[in-house]
């Protein structure tokens, strides 16, 4: 299994890059993660959605419905797609070390 | 990864994946003679796969009538050749035309690599039988896919995806992995934005006792809003006494997609189990094409008990009770044109003809809700699939481009109707495989439309006062 | 050579044609499961048997999904089909009445024996174009190609020569074997007799019997077994299945509407 090092700890990711081990995610972690999602600069929108899907995960092991996410956060689909362009599934659950969703989805 | 010698394979589920549905793969040196003797057991047990290795005359007939070889022009997707793949290892050591003149009859040994371009072609196979239902002798591919599939599964070598989704089942009932205490959350978030958006008190009951048991796709608490809302309406304003399930919290059911034997009637007993907690009368399944499939079609013969209530689609019911006259619908709502989009699994597996069948209910439905609705070329029982079915839903770049190829013909289709030409369109998509392949796919083809439910299209049109 | 293929061959080529037949559909019936483990029925169901019927019929008579699916392949395919029935029928009926067999529907026996060689000429006729329509069919699409095998082009170039032979004989009197003198051939055949002198002059009436005394032997073993495939694929897919009623316990819609429920002044749900 592959893995990344951020700041010398070493995070095993599985083949589509999400890091396999919730528990090992931090901030830096979700930097790392960004960059390989299109998203260079962490910006405090990008923050407010990765938290607000940390703070889901931790709660209820799950992403929250998209339709949730955009209410809460405040932000249209749209707008969460020019944040995040691999979008709120692939790339905003991904930077915030969610594990990748499955069924139909 | 994703591909194996030119083959695009969707990522592969890895030893510690399967080892959480318990199943140990079968090594590499072994896999050949473990794969053969699966062979003869399905063979000796299913006359359906028998005689679609034995009676196919190699017509062609099937070769554009399927979508994934009208999207890729890959021989190996035509569906004879798709089960020749096995036919070809079948004849080798079951037949005697094969064993003595294999050259002629094009019979060949098993090997490693047959059982890649096996992991790779079943996989692009989504199950949606429309060569089954134009083979001139009904011969079903679906069925062959299907065994091969199992087979894999059990030899190790299963989609991440799909394993995924088992695990899920498992865990905590559904293949999302969902659990009860987000359900419970999301469908209360629900019931505010129904209050917002359409001024009504509706409430979602979970776990409780209740004449109707409403299961809906477990894709919905993720991505279908609409679809959970408009079912819970429904109820509401029928006045009918339901809950959903949480312990059984699926309508799809992975199991039938690759492995039959021991997921797919787990997931049955856990909705037989909820049935009987729960008090229920009937159970009324939600949008889900394969699981729906799963449900009416296996269900009884998989249950390892007699089952004591019927089990009717939701969109049967709603049908219902608009030709009797008792919803009050407002279809000028729903103003933009639509579009429906048959899902393989309600039109060719599970509608009785006539105009009381599912395929002709969800037309009742949606002429009732809608004030433009048009029909797409060819309709019902010959429409062509999303490209997504039994769960093809990869998104590795490779299997993400199959997909793309999968849904051209479907793409066609739709822009050929016209709904999407001023960009407010609505696909009409009753099935959560469907919805999950749309989504991105109306956005890779630029069809001008948003996808839909039809339960959603109902919620919506609902005149209460 | 010619007294073992019009003498002895025939039992042989009879007796593997009947145990392979045999062997082969028990085979198919050893599969134990059609639609008992799950149902694969095709949708739409079938309402009644006689829908259920209707599809057969519909299928085998008329090729319906040929027709609709693949216009070109049934322009091919469904004449063919018939005529190699009629032949069939017209070689067991001709040969048995030895010509006269439209005697029974009011003809003279010259006029029976008239048609009856036009019938067989009409239909030996069609049989051959279709199959040869159907070779170069083959042959020439791009996606046929891709779906056949070696023995595919072969069966359908073992069946053109056995047409073309038994065409000859059709069309060019002098080649070919009167009804009365095939009567005697089956009948010592069948009797167990040696079979009459005058049928080892005519080598194309032997080359046509070796042919398909072949064919009769391969054949239990190959797809063109798909006549009984279709019956047996079909029996499992074109069934009867009725759906439960719909309405849902519990329910009154009027009473509900009344009621107002969901209405905020109802004070909430049901």
């Amino acid at each position: 299994m592959a893995s990344i090092n951020v700041n010398g700890v070493e995070i095993e990711i599985d083949e589509d890059g999400f890091i396999q081990d919730p528990d090992k995610w931090n901030e830096d972690v979700a930097k790392f993660l960004a960059k390989g999602e299109g998203v260079e600069e962490m910006g405090d929108d990008h923050w407010k959605v990765v938290n607000y899907l940390r703070d889901y995960y931790l709660k209820f092991q799950i992403a929250p419905m998209i339709r949730k996410l955009c209410k809460e956060t405040g932000f249209s689909l749209k707008y969460i797609y020019e944040l995040f362009p691999s979008g709120p599934a692939k790339g905003a659950c991904k930077i915030a070390g969610l594990p990748k969703p499955t069924g139909c989805v | 990864m994703p591909e194996y010698k030119g083959m695009a394979q969707p990522v592969k589920a890895t030893v510690e994946d399967l080892k959480k549905l318990r199943l140990v793969p079968v090594p590499d040196e072994k896999k050949v003679e473990e794969a053969i003797r699966l062979l003869d057991e399905a063979r000796k047990k299913f006359r359906s796969f028998v005689l679609a290795m034995e009676s196919c005359v190699k017509c062609g007939l099937c070769a554009e009538n399927c979508h994934a070889y009208l999207g890729t022009r890959d021989p190996h997707n035509i569906p004879t050749n798709r089960a020749e793949l096995i036919r070809k290892v079948y004849k080798r050591y079951f037949t005697l035309e094969g064993r003595w003149f294999g050259k002629l009859v094009g019979a060949e040994d098993l090997t490693l690599d047959t059982l890649e371009q096996w992991y790779s072609y079943f996989y692009q196979c989504t199950e949606c039988r429309r060569c089954g239902s134009v083979c001139p002798f009904g011969i079903d591919t679906c069925e062959v896919t299907m065994i091969a599939r199992q087979i894999l599964y059990w030899l190790g070598m299963v989609p991440k995806l799909h394993v995924g989704g088992g695990w899920g089942i498992e865990r905590v009932g559904n293949q999302t992995n969902v659990a009860k205490p987000a359900i419970v959350d999301t469908l209360e978030f629900l019931s505010e934005e129904i209050k917002d958006e359409f001024g009504v008190d509706v409430r979602f009951p979970v776990d409780e006792e209740a004449d109707i048991l409403y299961v809906p796709s477990s894709a919905d608490y993720m991505l279908n809003p609409y679809t959970l809302m408009g079912a819970a309406m429904f109820f509401t304003y029928i006045g009918a006494k339901w809950t959903i399930p949480s312990f059984m919290s699926e309508a799809g059911n992975f199991g039938l997609l690759f492995d039959q034997r021991h997921l797919m009637r787990h997931l049955f007993m856990r909705l037989h189990d909820s049935a009987v907690n729960l008090g229920v009368k009937k159970i009324v399944w939600g949008e889900c094409g394969h699981g729906w499939r799963a449900w009416k079609m296996y269900l009884p013969y998989f249950v390892d008990r007699p089952l004591r209530w019927e089990i009717t689609h939701l969109h049967d019911e709603v049908a219902y009770y608009i030709r009797t006259n008792q919803l009050k619908l407002d279809p000028t709502r729903n103003s933009q044109p639509v579009t429906l989009h048959d899902p393989c699994n309600y039109v060719r597996a599970c509608s009785p003809a006539g105009p009381y069948g599912h395929t002709e209910n969800m037309r009742t439905i949606i002429r009732a809700v809608t004030v433009d609705f048009r029909e797409m070329y060819p309709n019902r029982e010959k429409n062509f699939c999303c490209g997504g079915g039994s769960a093809v839903l990869f998104d590795d770049p490779e299997m993400y481009q199959k997909r793309i190829q999968f849904s051209q013909t479907k793409a066609d289709q739709i822009r050929a109707t016209g709904v999407g030409k001023d960009g407010n369109g609505i696909l009409c998509a009753p099935c959560s495989i469907c919805k999950a392949q749309f989504y991105p796919m109306v956005e890779e083809h630029e069809l001008g439309v948003t996808v839909h439910g039809l339960i959603d299209l109902v919620g919506k049109a609902l005149v209460w006062k | 050579m010619a007294y073992f293929i019009v003498q002895i061959l025939p039992y042989i080529a009879v007796t593997i044609f009947g145990l392979g037949l045999l062997f082969r559909l028990v085979r198919w019936a050893g599969a134990r499961l059609l639609g008992t483990s799950h149902e694969i029925t095709l949708a739409p169901f079938p309402q009644s048997p006689f829908q259920a019927g209707w599809v057969f019929l519909r299928e085998i008579a008329f090729f319906r999904n040929v027709f609709f699916f693949d216009p070109s392949l049934w322009v091919g395919a469904w004449p063919m089909h018939m005529a190699l029935f009629m032949v069939l029928g017209g070689h067991a009926v001709g040969f048995y009445f030895t010509g006269h067999q439209f005697v029974y529907i009011g003809m003279s026996p010259e006029l029976s024996e008239y048609m009856s060689n036009l019938l067989g000429s009409v239909f030996g006729l069609v049989l051959l174009l279709g199959l040869i329509y159907l070779l170069v069919r083959k042959v020439s699409l791009v996606k046929t190609r891709q779906v056949s095998n070696p023995s595919d082009y072969l069966h359908l170039i073992f069946l053109i020569a056995i047409v073309t032979v038994g065409d000859i004989m059709r069309y060019f009197p002098q080649y070919g074997m009167h009804y009365e003198e095939v009567y005697e051939y089956f009948k010592a055949l069948i009797l167990l007799q040696p079979v009459p002198e005058f049928v080892f002059h005519n080598w194309f009436f032997i080359t046509h019997m070796l042919l398909v005394q072949c064919l009769m032997i391969y054949f239990p073993f190959s797809k063109l077994l798909h006549l009984f495939g279709m019956f047996a694929m079909r029996w499992i897919e074109n069934r009867v299945h009725i759906d439960p009623e719909p309405g849902l316990p519990g329910v009154d819609v009027a009473a509900a509407r009344a009621r107002g429920t969901g209405l905020p002044s109802a004070g909430g749900t049901a």
